[in-house]
């Protein structure tokens, strides 16, 4: 608790934080300032002169801008004196003689700090009679933002989100005085990664969302506060309706998470749940082999019957379940009980094998926070490009670099958003990770004042793969590293929604609900007087149900949420396996590559849709709501395993969302203690991290580095995804889908020229799982003798390290 | 990838050693980059972006901040005519008109043959030998109207490649500021301030 | 009594060569400095000569100085950024003695143990900025500049930056923005300068014409420079006379006499020995004053008294045939132009005032107009006193208020004369 001071406001004496901004420690005490330009995440600039207050001083009242002004010990302010109401009902008007005054045609109608303070401190008739600034009206300055100069009225909160916040200064003021404005370079447009940020911070209509313009009035609309869906950070957010239709996505402030921001596909991301292609009613594939709508009775039998034939014929084994990322806690709890316990099988997975060991993820420690960001002298970033897979940690880890002066240190076979910010950059040769662990843990070289600062805890270590061609086992190693260092915290990173709360649920052949290992005979048994039974034994992953599938030892397969035809990192592979299985049941959103080739699919409420529990990155628990209703007759994904399971010799107790939660705060020992109720209203507002204070970590996943011998090829792959990739939440919402972009095979212009190929040249690059034809671009931030491909984007070779490039003429 | 040859990338280099920090150097190259072009084009704020680690949006930013950066067409000889207070009060107007005609080109405006632009400007320091004029920012005091238009006669005529102050105020200017001393050989290329360090001054011989 | 011009006066062919400057006894003071002084005592004599700044605040230099927080680097700007209006005097040092000022950065740079000084000057300024740059080339020549000087193991770099063409640069942490690559936009204060200056490191800034008096102070001691002037405006000043004088030009007085004796004396009268209807007495900026203020002396307390300033020490006359809406119109349209837009008052009040005043000049004004510019004026600089309260960031705006207060409180009949349907003098 830092030291507090005494301050006098309007007559009232209030005991504030030391040093705190006159603004907040005011608003924070019951009395607000206006104020435009002033932003609680952004550096005060004192700009709009909105906030004026008087302070008293050695030469009586002065007027000053109440944002800039640190409060100290015996401050005495007015903030209701004639001379402040005339100041500030002065810069109001000066802010309005240019305002086009268009509210009823203007998106920020009804929400907009402008109108309000008008209505509440503004002056009358308009004493200006000049003709008013004149700006072609709105002009587009990126496909997601919309730039009306008219209303501006220069507080540069947008241009300081990008310069401070975002790093992507690519909207600025432009001209002088009168005449300023803020605006693009030429041919260079706004093109930011977090540009729907200034969007929802500009205190005007001035920047506004072409997925949201003139789409409804804010009075129209219901909001719900939630969890956003797109990756393991997590981001608060209030989702926004109206007629059924989701209309945005607004970011919430939360401390510990996002902090009030979030990324454009987080924040646009929204539009696939509108989409005209979701799923109405379960289908069922008839004796013509086509799919065809049926009851749900009708469906829910099939797939029951069908899975028992499987059963009945192979055993519980030859059954697999895949999924349950993208779904809830309860969702995911629910699957893998009907799989372990209901029907018997241990072959489970919530990864695609793309991701991390589960035990590593689930078990490893010690384990950072995103908050411990906030403390930390030295940061290690070693693992996916943040800024294209989790966007809004990379702000905070900016943040942590740029404005908290943390060393950041950032390991990667290519270049990284955050290396502008990094004092050291390391690159490496995809494969040869083991080698640039060996160099920075001795310190050789360059790399010695790294290691230096890998000495100076409180060390964070965000570690992952950077790409998926890099075995897991790399960074498994770097965390055994990591753990040998002074007061060091992990972040292992993966990227899909809700991964960790899947694993955390059991969604591995290694884990079971709670992070307890299915490995250990005591978490088993008890679970087993819970469940009444828990298929035990080595499972298959993700990779084995594959194998297991394409060689006819797996014959059934449920699919929770998930496409490994499209996700997968070989989808040739996958496809080919899928062909093989006897019977495919999918529960989706949307009828996705995989979900064609299902014998039976049920159509299952999505996000906003249901109720329940997610976990993030760091093991935090957020609370997910339901706003809507959904389309046709989906239905809720723990009913529908409800009722599989009845079909299927009887409940496993998923009556509704509610209750499971209720059994994994009772049974999930990491879990033990956090129920809905303290989400909605206790002190887990912000989320809680598990395990929680009744909680317990049963699991203790110990990394042991290994050493990788280098791949030999000449030429690496280095296969990473791209924030705009062809995921479903993109591909089907029309304002992201036409920003991903195109699939290109990178190369270190001194490769290039070994190949005797240049920009655009056409190449085929063959790999482990097949072969594609793209034209080349040249990348000097590559180490040499790594090619780099952009994941997702259409194209798959296969996740092999090497690869083969030829020259097409 | 650099678009200025090399000489002018030496240029640059050692304009940015001038200063403890890159980001200095902003301004001064964005003179060399007009002095190249004869007027600041996209390309030029770009090339000053790479040198300096800026996105072109905040070196644009900079540029449009300062009215010496001339974005749109500029002519090769820059008339700038001062009408603030002291020169209003002495006539500055006048010879803005009387420049105008002679020259046939409005306040603000560049002639179609790109030879002269004509603008009127806030004080230029030369109060003392109001009203002034100057010509790529090398200056003449004390000119009267028709003193006015001998000037811009004198310059579409002659079409000097490089601007002396000194001449101009032997030839066309008054009452000074205060005595100007010897004569100078340095002068302005273009409508750029002539700047030994910024490679924008040249001597005549 | 000359400090300044002396040497400029005597030899108008080549004052700011080396030769000549080192001929006069140039760069004496700089060896008394480095060889027998140390930078304490250096900055005594400073504080003992009571200068105060001549770039418009005027604040005392030895206090400033001693305001330099001890970190380092730190850096010393010298602001020849001059564009006030009516302001001409830093142009004449810079380019007729610039050695002058260079001696006086080494000697303050020694005393504030500054490695690395700036000058910026105005862009508008090429020629002063070529006389600069050749006086420190030849004093790098000279070892007065770079490594070791004198010997003494002080090293010192000096570097010349021209502007872009903004008043506002003048304004010295716009001025610091502007040496930094940035927007000349001024900053906050606190902090100032001399704790958070040029990147982010302590800064001292001053006025050409403030260390041009450097050199004479350490040859005659800061208590001789003292005993020039009355309390409170010690030592010689340079004054800018211009507009509607017989001998408009620079003048080095020493303050105290009065406003008859410099406007008529030194300045000649008014030119067709017209009436003198009011002047401003320092740079665009400044409140006016009136024929019966003639008789005030010319000192910064007194202006101050008068509820002007002294500021830049530009005087502009106007004689009884001046249409003062149009010179007020003249000024607030510099102060709209020159505006850098972040306030709000600034950026939108100033054009507007403008805009009215045009009006007013066309024969569109309506009666309201003047109360409304004076209103207007007040939510710029609330009150409208001088020195001014703001509701801005910078005096900037403020300044542009001027004019009109001076224009409506006395000239009020002249201006509702332009107002179609109110009467003159009603
Ligand atoms: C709008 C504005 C313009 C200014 N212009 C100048 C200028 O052109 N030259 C100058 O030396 N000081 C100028 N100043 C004053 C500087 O801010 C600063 O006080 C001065 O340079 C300090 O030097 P000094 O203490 O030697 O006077 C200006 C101030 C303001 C508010
Ligand atoms: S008062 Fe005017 S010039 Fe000064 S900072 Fe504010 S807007 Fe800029
Ligand atoms: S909020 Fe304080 S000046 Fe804008």
């Amino acid at each position: 608790m830092s030291e507090r001071v005494t301050i006098t406001i309007d007559g009232r004496e209030h005991e504030v934080p030391a040093g705190e901004l006159l603004i907040k420690a005011a608003q924070d005490t019951g009395t607000y300032v206006p104020r435009f330009c002033w932003h609680p995440r952004m550096k005060p600039v004192g700009m709009c002169r909105m906030c004026l207050v008087e302070v008293e001083g050695p030469r009586g009242r002065m007027l000053t801008t109440s944002c800039t002004m640190p409060v100290n010990d015996g401050m005495v302010v007015h903030t209701e004196s004639d001379v402040v109401k005339k100041a500030q009902e002065g810069v109001l008007e000066f802010l309005l003689i240019n305002h086009p005054l268009d509210c009823p045609v203007c998106d920020r109608g009804g929400e907009c700090p402008l109108q309000d303070q008008t209505m509440s401190y503004g002056p009358g008739e308009s004493r200006f009679v000049e003709e008013k600034r004149h700006f072609e009206k709105p002009i587009p300055i990126s496909d997601l933002v919309m730039l009306d100069r008219e209303r501006c009225i220069l507080c540069a909160r947008c241009t300081r989100f990008c310069e401070e916040i975002s790093g992507d200064p690519l909207i600025e003021f432009k001209d002088r005085g009168n005449g300023t404005q803020v605006l693009t370079f030429p041919g260079e447009p706004f093109s930011s990664y977090f540009s729907g940020n200034t969007v929802q911070i500009c205190p005007v209509g001035a920047l506004t969302a072409t997925a949201y313009r003139f789409r409804a009035r804010p009075w129209d609309l219901e909001a719900v506060e939630s969890t956003c869906p797109h990756c393991s950070v997590g981001c608060r957010i209030s989702v926004q309706a109206s007629q059924n239709q989701v209309l945005r996505f607004l970011g919430v402030d939360s401390e510990p998470t996002n902090q009030g921001w979030l990324c454009d596909k987080g924040r646009f991301g929204f539009e696939y749940l509108n989409s005209s292609e979701r799923l109405q009613m379960p289908l069922v594939r008839g004796a013509d082999g086509g799919l065809h709508e049926a009851t749900w009775a009708e469906a829910l039998d099939a797939a029951a019957g069908r899975l028992a034939v499987v059963i009945d014929q192979k055993g519980a084994d030859a059954v697999a379940g895949l999924g349950g990322a993208r779904s809830t806690n309860e969702a995911a709890y629910a699957f893998g009980k009907l799989l372990r316990s209901r029907i018997g099988t241990p072959h489970l997975d919530a990864q695609l094998d793309d991701g991390l060991d589960p035990q590593f993820l689930a078990g490893v420690e010690p384990r950072a926070t995103i908050d411990d960001l906030e403390r930390a002298s030295t940061v290690l970033v070693w693992g996916p490009d943040l800024k294209e897979e989790l966007p809004v940690l990379y702000l905070r880890v900016r943040r942590a670099a740029a404005e908290l002066g943390a060393t950041l240190i950032v390991v990667n076979p290519r270049a990284t958003g955050l290396d502008d910010v990094a004092t050291h950059v390391v690159r490496y040769r995809a494969g040869d990770g083991s080698g640039a662990l060996r160099r920075l843990s001795a310190g050789d070289g360059e790399l010695a004042a790294a290691r230096a600062a890998l000495a100076e805890g409180p060390v964070v270590a965000i570690v992952g793969r950077t790409g998926l061609a890099e075995p897991s086992a790399l960074a498994e190693s770097v965390a055994a590293f990591v753990r040998e260092l002074p007061d060091a915290r992990l972040m292992p990173a993966v990227r899909r929604s809700n991964v960790y709360g899947a694993l955390d649920m059991g969604l591995s052949p290694s884990l079971l609900p709670g992070r307890a290992s299915a490995f250990d005979d005591a978490a088993r048994a008890s679970l087993a007087e819970q469940w009444g039974s828990v298929a035990g034994g080595s499972g298959r992953g993700a990779g084995g149900i594959i194998e297991g599938l394409a060689a006819g030892l797996i014959d059934g397969l449920l699919l929770l949420g998930a496409d490994p035809m499209q996700d997968a990192p070989d989808t040739a592979r996958a496809a080919a396996a899928m062909q093989r299985a006897s019977v495919v049941i999918a529960i989706d959103l949307f009828l996705t590559a995989s979900a064609e080739q299902a014998d039976v699919v049920f159509p299952a409420l999505g996000f906003a849709e249901v109720e329940g529990t997610v976990t993030n990155i760091e093991g935090r628990v957020q609370k997910v709501n339901r706003l809507l209703p959904g389309p046709g007759q989906a239905r809720e994904a723990v009913e529908i395993l409800e009722d599989l399971a009845r079909r299927l010799g009887g409940s496993i107790g998923a009556t509704s969302a509610e209750a499971v939660a209720k059994e994994i705060a009772a049974v999930a020992p990491a879990y033990r203690g956090v129920t809905w109720d303290l989400l909605d209203w206790g002190d887990g507002r912000d989320g809680i991290v598990v395990p929680g204070p009744e909680g317990s970590q049963p699991l203790g996943f110990v990394p042991v580095a290994r050493d990788i011998p280098a791949a030999s090829a000449d030429l690496t792959l280095h296969l990473a995804r791209t924030l705009y990739d062809h995921g479903t939440a993109v591909r089907r919402g029309p304002s992201l889908a036409k920003l991903s972009p195109e699939p290109a095979v990178h190369l270190h212009p001194d490769d290039a020229r070994r190949y005797g190929v240049g920009t655009d040249s056409p190449v085929r690059i063959s790999g482990s799982g097949g072969e594609a034809e793209l034209t080349v671009r040249l990348d000097d931030s590559l180490a040499r003798g790594t090619v780099y491909l952009p994941f997702n984007l259409g194209v798959s070779i296969g996740t092999g390290l090497e690869v083969r490039l030829e020259a097409m003429s | 990838m650099s678009r200025w040859p090399p000489e002018t990338m030496e240029r640059a280099h050692a304009i940015i050693a001038r200063y403890p920090e890159k980001r200095s150097a902003v301004m001064p190259l964005l003179y060399l980059a007009q002095h190249l072009e004869g007027r600041l084009t996209d390309d030029g704020m770009r090339q000053v972006a790479d040198l300096v680690d800026l996105t072109p949006a905040q070196v644009q930013s900079v540029a449009s901040f300062y009215t010496m950066y001339k974005r749109d067409e500029v002519g090769t000889y820059l008339v700038s005519v001062c009408t603030s207070i002291s020169c209003m009060l002495l006539g500055g107007e006048d010879v803005l008109a009387a420049i105008e005609d002679e020259t046939g080109v409005r306040d603000g405006e560049t002639r179609a043959d790109g030879l002269v632009s004509v603008e009127h400007v806030e004080c230029i320091g030369a109060c003392g030998g109001a009203p002034a004029v100057q010509v790529n920012y090398e200056l003449v005091e004390g000119v009267t109207p028709e003193n006015g238009r001998k000037l811009c006669r004198w310059l579409l005529d002659g079409r000097p490649r490089v601007v002396l102050g000194d001449e101009m105020q032997e030839l066309f200017g008054g009452q000074r500021s205060f005595d100007w001393g010897p004569v100078e050989r340095e002068g302005a290329v273009g409508p750029v301030p002539a700047f030994g360090p910024y490679g924008t001054a040249e001597e005549i011989r | 009594m000359t400090i300044l011009t002396g040497r400029m006066e005597a030899h108008r062919a080549d004052s700011h060569t080396m030769a000549r400057y080192r001929e006069t006894g140039g760069y004496t003071a700089l060896r008394k400095a480095l060889l027998e002084m140390t930078p304490e005592q250096v900055h005594e004599e400073v504080k003992a000569s009571n200068i105060r700044g001549r770039g418009g605040a005027g604040f005392p230099t030895g206090v400033k100085w001693g305001f330099l927080a001890a970190s380092e680097p730190r850096y010393l700007v010298v602001n020849g950024d001059e564009s006030e209006p009516g302001t001409f005097k830093d142009r004449q040092l810079l380019e007729r003695d610039p050695h002058q000022m260079v001696e006086g950065i080494i000697i303050s740079a020694y005393a504030l143990n500054v490695h690395h000084a700036f000058v910026y000057i105005r862009g508008e300024y090429p020629r002063p900025a070529r006389r600069v740059q050749r006086a420190v080339d030849e004093a790098y020549e000279a070892g007065l500049l770079g490594r070791d000087i004198l010997g003494t193991g002080f090293d010192l770099d000096v570097t010349v930056h021209l502007g872009g063409g903004a008043y506002i640069c003048g304004e010295e942490t716009a001025l610091l923005n502007s040496l930094e690559g940035r927007r000349g936009e001024p900053r906050i204060k606190p902090p100032f300068p001399a704790v958070e200056g040029l990147y982010a490191k302590p800064t001292i800034v001053n006025n050409v014409e403030t260390l041009s008096n450097v050199p004479w102070m350490i040859l005659n001691g800061g208590a001789a420079y003292d005993a020039i002037g009355p309390e409170g405006s010690k030592g010689t000043r340079l004054f800018s006379l211009s507009g509607h004088v017989k001998r408009p030009g620079n003048y080095e007085i020493e303050m105290g006499l009065t406003w008859r004796d410099f406007i008529y004396g030194h300045g000649g009268g008014i030119r067709g020995d017209r009436e003198i209807k009011t002047w401003i007495p320092g740079g665009a900026s400044a409140p006016w004053l009136f024929p019966e203020h003639l008789d005030e002396p010319i000192t910064i307390d007194d202006a101050g008294r008068l509820d002007t300033m002294l500021g830049s020490g530009a005087v502009v006359v106007m004689d009884e045939t001046t249409n003062v809406v149009k010179a007020a119109l003249s000024v607030v349209k510099f102060f709209a132009h020159e505006s850098c837009g972040q306030c709000t008052p600034c950026r939108e009040g100033t054009s507007w005032m403008q805009r009215v005043l045009e009006r007013i000049l066309s024969g569109q004004g309506r009666a309201m107009d003047l109360d409304l510019l004076l209103d207007i004026s007040d939510n710029i600089s609330p009150g409208l006193r001088w020195p001014p309260a703001m509701t801005t960031i910078c005096p900037l705006g403020p300044s542009a208020v001027s004019p009109i207060t001076s224009i409506l409180r006395r000239f009020r009949d002249e201006v509702e004369a332009m107002i179609p349907g109110v009467s003159a003098g009603v």
